[in-house]
C-alpha cells in the first residue's frame, strides 16, 4: 500500500512542479535560518563543562568599600573577582577537592634564547589544579606537580598554537623557553581546547575569546612584580603605591574556583568562608554585609549575561520566519489537495476509505517535508559556512558558528515535526471530501 | 463595484484566506520591528567619532626583560615614529580611542563627592596628543612639554591639570563656564580644567558615555605596557603601520609588540555587533516578505484557476476585463486588510515586549504606517499577475463544460 501511496504522491507532486518547488524551498529556507540561529544560540548558551556543573563553583565575596556597591547597577552582587590576600588564604583550605587561583598576565615568549624575536604571549598565571579541575586535554606531557606551585618552580604549559609557533608542533616537553626574561621548563602542551563560552575568564577577555597562549604557576605573579593585565578594580579608598602594597590592597584582580564534589563539602567550605569573613570583619575589614557566594558554572554564565539580547531576538525572528514558511506550506498544500478533490472523490466512490485518503496525503506531505528538511539542512550548513567566512573565526559569531551533531538532530526533528504538523490539516480536509459531488460534474 | 459577490467568493476558500492573512500579520510585525531596530543600529554605526580614524593607527608594546626601561623606550619609539615619512603626529597614550580598552572613573564638580558628577574615560598623553588626536581646542590651552608627568607605579597618581571634552564639561557644569573650574575624582584629588576640546570618542568602554573624555598630561606605562597613537597623511595608515610594526620590533628587543592595529580596525570591531544584527535582520525580513508574496501569488493563482468557468460567465454577461481584474484585486485587498489589521496589533505587541524585555526605545509609529503601506502595496502587486491572467479568460468558456 505504501508503495502505491508513494507513486500517487510522486505523480501528484509532478503535476504541479512549481508549487512543489515553492513548498520545498519555503520549508528549506525556514529550517536553514533556524539551524543557523539555533546553532549560534546553542553554543552561546551552552555550558562547556556541563558534566561538572554541580561540582565546580566560582568563589566571590563582597570585599568592596562601604560607600558604594561594586556595581551600582546590581547592588546585590559582590565583585566578580577576589583580592589577592583573600583568594590565597581561601586556597589553603583542604576542604575542596581542588582549588584554583588565577589572574591574567602578559608576557613575552621566545624559544631557544636568541634564536628568534620574542613574541607576545597572553598568559594565565594559575595554580596547578586548573588543568585537572577544568578537564583540560594535553597533547604532550601534563600539568606541573603540586609542589611547583609553592616554590614556584619555573615550569610552563604551552597551548597547541604556541607550541606550533615555537617548536613546529613537535613534542617540546622538557625543553626550555624564555618567558618574560626567565627560563622556564615546558611540562606539557595542550591539545586543541577552546571552551565556549570561556566560562573561567568572562571578565578579562570575554566569553568568546581565544584561550591563553601559556600557563605558569600563580606564585610567579608576586615574584615577577608585574601588575596583572586582566581586569583590575580598586575601591576609591586605595592608597597603595608599590607592587607589594598592591598585593595587600583591597583591589580585586584574581579569580577563584573550587571543586566541591559533595553537598557536605560545599556546606563546609561555605562555613569556612563565612568564618573567615567574620574574623576579618571583626578585624576591621569587609565593611559591607556578608555576601559570600559559591556559584555553579550555569549560574555564573547566566549572571554574567553571556547570551546577548541580540541573539535572543534573532532566535525569535528565525522562529517567526519558520512560522511564516510553514503557514505558507499549509496554504499551498490546502489549495493543492482541494484542487485534487475530483480525483479524491473518484477514489472514495471506488471504495477508498477516509483513513486511506488521509494516509495517502500524509505520505505526500512527508515527501515534501523530507525534501525540504534535507535541503534546509544543506542550506543551514552553507549558512554557517557563510557566517564563518563573513565574520572570521575571531568574531564571536564566527567562533560559534560550528555545525554540531546535536544541532543536526534538533534540526531534523524540527523539520519533520513542523512539516507534519503543517500537513495534518490539509490531509484531514482531503479525507473529508464527499464522493458524490465530484462524480456528478464529470 | 459590488462587494457582495467578492465576499461570497472569498468565503468559499476561507482557510486559504485566513492563512495568507496570518502570514501578512507576522510579516508586518517582523518587518516593522526589524526596520526599527536596523534604523537604530545604523544610527549607532554612523554616530560621529570626532576622529580622523581612517588615518590613525596604534601600536601596543610592553617590556619584560630586566634591562627594559620605560622612559627611554618610549622616548626612542616616539622619536622613530615621528621621523617616519608620512607621519603627521605621534604620541604615547594611556588608552586607544574606539578600542574598548582603558581606564575610567567618576569626576565631581565639588569637593567631597558632591555636586554634578560624570563618568569619564581617561586618556593620558603628552603635549602633542591633541594634534595626534586631531582634537580642536575651543577654549583654554594645550599642555606644555614641562607639564607632562613621568609614569610611576602609583596606582593613583594625581594630575593637577586636565583638558576635557565639551560633553564632559557640560555634564559637570551645565550652563556654566567650565574652563578654570576645579573638579574632583573619587579620591577627592583636585584637578583644574585648563582646556576644552570639541567632542571625540574615547576608548568607549561599557557604561561610559563615549564623548566624556579627560586628557591627562602623563606618560602612560600602565602595568609595563604602553600604547603609541599615530596619525598619518590620508590613506597611508595601513602601509606605515606595517613598516613601523616590523622596524620597531627589531630596533628594541627589550620589549615585545602586542599588536598594531589601525583605528579603522577598532571601529569595525566596535560596530560588528550592530552590523551583524542589521545584516541578519535585513536578510530574514527580505525572505519573509518574499515568502509572503509567494503565498499571496499562490492563493490568487489557485482561485483564478478553479474559477475559470465563473470568470467566463462574468465576462459573458457583460463584465469588462478590468472588472475581472478588480474583482480579484478587491478580494485580495480584503485579505491583506484583515492581515494588516491583525498585524498592527501583533506589531505593537512585539514592540512593547522588546521595549520591556530588552530596554529598547518604544516603536516609532511612522515605521508602522510605512510598514502597512509597503505590505499593502506588495500584497496587491503579488496578486496583479494572476488577476491579469483571469481577465484574459474568454467569455466563450462559459458556454463549454470544463
Amino acid at each position: 500500500m505504501l508503495g502505491y501511496y508513494l507513486r500517487l504522491s510522486l505523480k501528484s507532486l509532478r503535476r504541479t512542479p512549481g508549487l512543489t518547488a515553492l513548498m520545498v524551498c519555503a520549508i528549506a529556507l525556514g529550517i536553514g535560518a533556524c539551524i543557523v540561529t539555533l546553532t549560534v544560540y546553542h553554543a552561546m548558551s551552552g555550558n562547556p563543562i556541563w558534566w561538572k556543573n554541580n561540582v565546580l563553583y566560582a568563589v566571590t565575596m563582597d570585599s568592596w568599600e562601604a560607600a558604594r556597591p561594586y556595581d551600582p547597577e546590581h547592588p546585590t552582587l559582590p565583585p566578580w573577582q577576589m583580592t589577592y590576600k583573600d583568594a590565597t588564604y581561601l586556597a589553603q583550605s583542604n576542604i575542596p577537592k581542588r582549588s584554583v587561583v588565577m589572574a591574567q598576565l602578559h608576557g613575552s615568549l621566545s624559544g631557544v634564547a636568541g634564536q628568534r624575536l620574542p613574541v607576545n604571549a597572553l598568559t594565565r598565571a594559575t595554580t596547578g589544579d586548573f588543568f585537572a579541575m577544568f578537564d583540560v586535554p594535553f597533547q604532550y606531557g601534563g600539568p606541573w606537580r603540586a609542589e611547583a606551585d609553592k616554590g614556584p618552580e619555573p615550569v610552563i604549559v604551552l597551548s597547541k598554537a604556541m607550541n606550533d609557533t615555537l617548536f613546529g608542533g613537535r613534542d617540546s616537553v622538557g625543553k626550555t623557553v624564555v618567558w618574560s626574561g626567565h627560563q622556564f621548563r615546558v611540562t606539557g602542551v595542550l591539545a586543541d581546547w577552546q571552551p565556549l563560552p570561556k566560562f573561567y575568564d568572562l571578565i578579562d577577555n570575554g566569553p568568546f575569546a581565544a584561550p591563553e597562549d601559556v600557563f605558569v604557576p600563580f606564585a610567579w605573579t608576586a615574584i615577577m612584580q608585574q601588575f596583572p593585565t586582566g581586569n583590575t578594580d580598586c575601591p576609591s579608598t586605595t592608597k597603595e603605591r608599590t607592587f607589594r602594597d598592591f598585593l595587600g590592597s583591597e583591589c580585586v584582580w584574581t579569580e577563584m574556583w573550587v571543586e566541591l564534589p559533595t553537598a557536605a563539602s560545599r556546606h563546609r567550605f561555605q562555613a569556612f568562608m563565612d568564618a573567615y569573613w567574620a574574623a576579618q570583619h571583626r578585624a576591621g575589614r569587609f565593611p559591607r554585609p556578608l555576601n559570600n557566594h559559591l556559584t555553579t558554572v550555569d549560574q555564573w554564565l547566566q549572571i554574567n549575561g553571556v547570551v546577548s539580547s541580540d541573539s535572543r531576538i534573532l532566535l525569535r525572528v528565525a522562529f517567526a520566519f519558520l512560522a511564516v514558511c510553514l503557514i505558507n506550506t499549509v496554504g499551498i498544500l490546502l489549495t493543492k489537495f482541494l484542487r485534487g478533490a475530483p480525483l479524491t472523490g473518484l477514489r472514495r466512490a471506488l471504495g477508498a476509505r477516509r483513513i486511506q485518503i488521509f494516509l495517502q496525503h500524509i505520505v505526500e506531505v512527508s515527501m515534501v517535508s523530507l525534501a525540504g528538511g534535507t535541503l534546509g539542512l544543506a542550506l543551514g550548513a552553507f549558512g554557517l559556512l557563510a557566517v564563518r567566512a563573513l565574520y572570521g573565526e575571531a568574531d564571536q559569531y564566527g567562533a560559534l558558528a560550528h555545525f554540531d551533531p546535536l544541532g543536526v538532530a534538533w534540526a531534523l526533528a524540527l523539520a519533520a515535526l513542523s512539516t507534519l504538523a503543517a500537513g495534518l490539516y490539509p490531509a484531514l480536509t482531503a479525507g473529508r471530501v464527499p464522493p458524490a459531488v465530484y462524480l456528478k460534474s464529470r | 463595484m459590488n462587494i457582495k459577490p467578492v465576499v461570497s467568493a472569498l468565503l468559499r476558500n476561507r482557510m486559504g484566506a485566513v492563512l495568507v492573512a496570518l502570514e501578512i500579520a507576522i510579516a508586518l510585525a517582523v518587518l516593522v520591528n526589524a526596520a526599527f531596530i536596523v534604523g537604530q543600529r545604523i544610527a549607532m554605526i554612523d554616530e560621529p567619532t570626532g576622529l580622523d580614524y581612517h588615518d590613525m593607527f596604534a601600536v601596543t608594546m610592553a617590556g619584560f626583560t630586566k634591562d627594559f626601561s620605560l622612559p627611554s623606550s618610549v622616548a626612542s619609539d616616539m622619536a622613530y615614529l615621528r621621523s617616519m615619512p608620512g607621519v603627521v603626529s605621534a604620541s604615547p597614550v594611556g588608552s586607544i580611542p574606539l578600542s574598548g580598552d582603558g581606564g575610567n572613573g567618576v569626576l565631581y564638580a565639588q569637593t567631597g563627592q558632591h555636586g554634578n558628577s560624570a563618568v569619564y574615560t581617561t586618556l593620558q598623553t603628552d603635549e602633542q596628543g591633541m594634534s595626534t588626536l586631531g582634537a580642536t581646542l575651543i577654549a583654554g590651552r594645550n599642555f606644555r612639554p614641562t607639564e607632562i608627568l613621568p609614569w610611576s607605579h602609583a596606582i593613583d597618581q594625581a594630575v593637577p591639570e586636565i583638558i576635557v571634552t565639551q560633553s564632559l564639561a557640560r555634564a559637570l557644569f551645565p550652563g556654566r563656564q567650565a574652563l578654570g573650574q576645579v573638579v574632583y575624582d573619587v579620591r577627592n584629588r583636585p584637578m583644574t580644567i585648563i582646556g576644552i576640546t570639541r567632542d571625540f570618542k574615547g576608548q568607549v568602554g561599557a557604561g561610559t558615555p563615549p564623548y566624556n573624555v579627560a586628557l591627562m598630561p602623563q606618560l602612560a606605562g600602565a602595568f609595563g605596557g604602553y600604547y603609541c597613537l599615530v596619525r598619518t597623511e590620508p590613506g597611508r595608515a595601513e602601509a606605515i603601520m606595517r613598516r613601523a610594526e616590523r622596524e620597531l620590533a627589531v630596533r628594541n628587543t627589550t620589549r615585545v609588540i602586542f599588536y598594531a592595529h589601525t583605528l579603522d580596525y577598532f571601529k569595525g570591531q566596535l560596530d560588528s555587533e550592530n552590523r551583524n544584527m542589521a545584516i541578519f535582520l535585513v536578510a530574514v525580513t527580505a525572505l519573509i516578505l518574499a515568502i509572503t508574496c509567494l503565498g499571496i501569488f499562490g492563493l490568487t493563482t489557485f482561485n483564478v484557476s478553479t474559477r475559470t468557468k465563473q470568470i467566463g460567465t462574468m465576462r459573458a454577461v457583460g463584465a469588462r476585463k478590468r472588472d475581472v481584474v478588480s474583482h480579484f484585486l478587491l478580494e485580495n485587498a480584503i485579505i491583506v486588510a484583515l492581515g494588516v489589521l491583525v498585524g498592527c496589533t501583533l506589531t505593537l505587541g512585539v514592540g512593547y515586549w522588546l521595549s520591556r524585555a530588552y530596554g529598547m526605545p518604544r516603536l516609532d509609529l511612522y515605521f508602522l504606517a510605512a510598514g502597512v503601506f509597503i505590505l499593502a502595496a506588495i500584497g496587491q502587486l503579488a496578486a496583479w499577475q494572476p488577476a491579469r491572467r483571469a481577465a484574459s479568460v474568454p467569455p466563450s468558456v462559459a458556454t463549454r463544460t470544463v
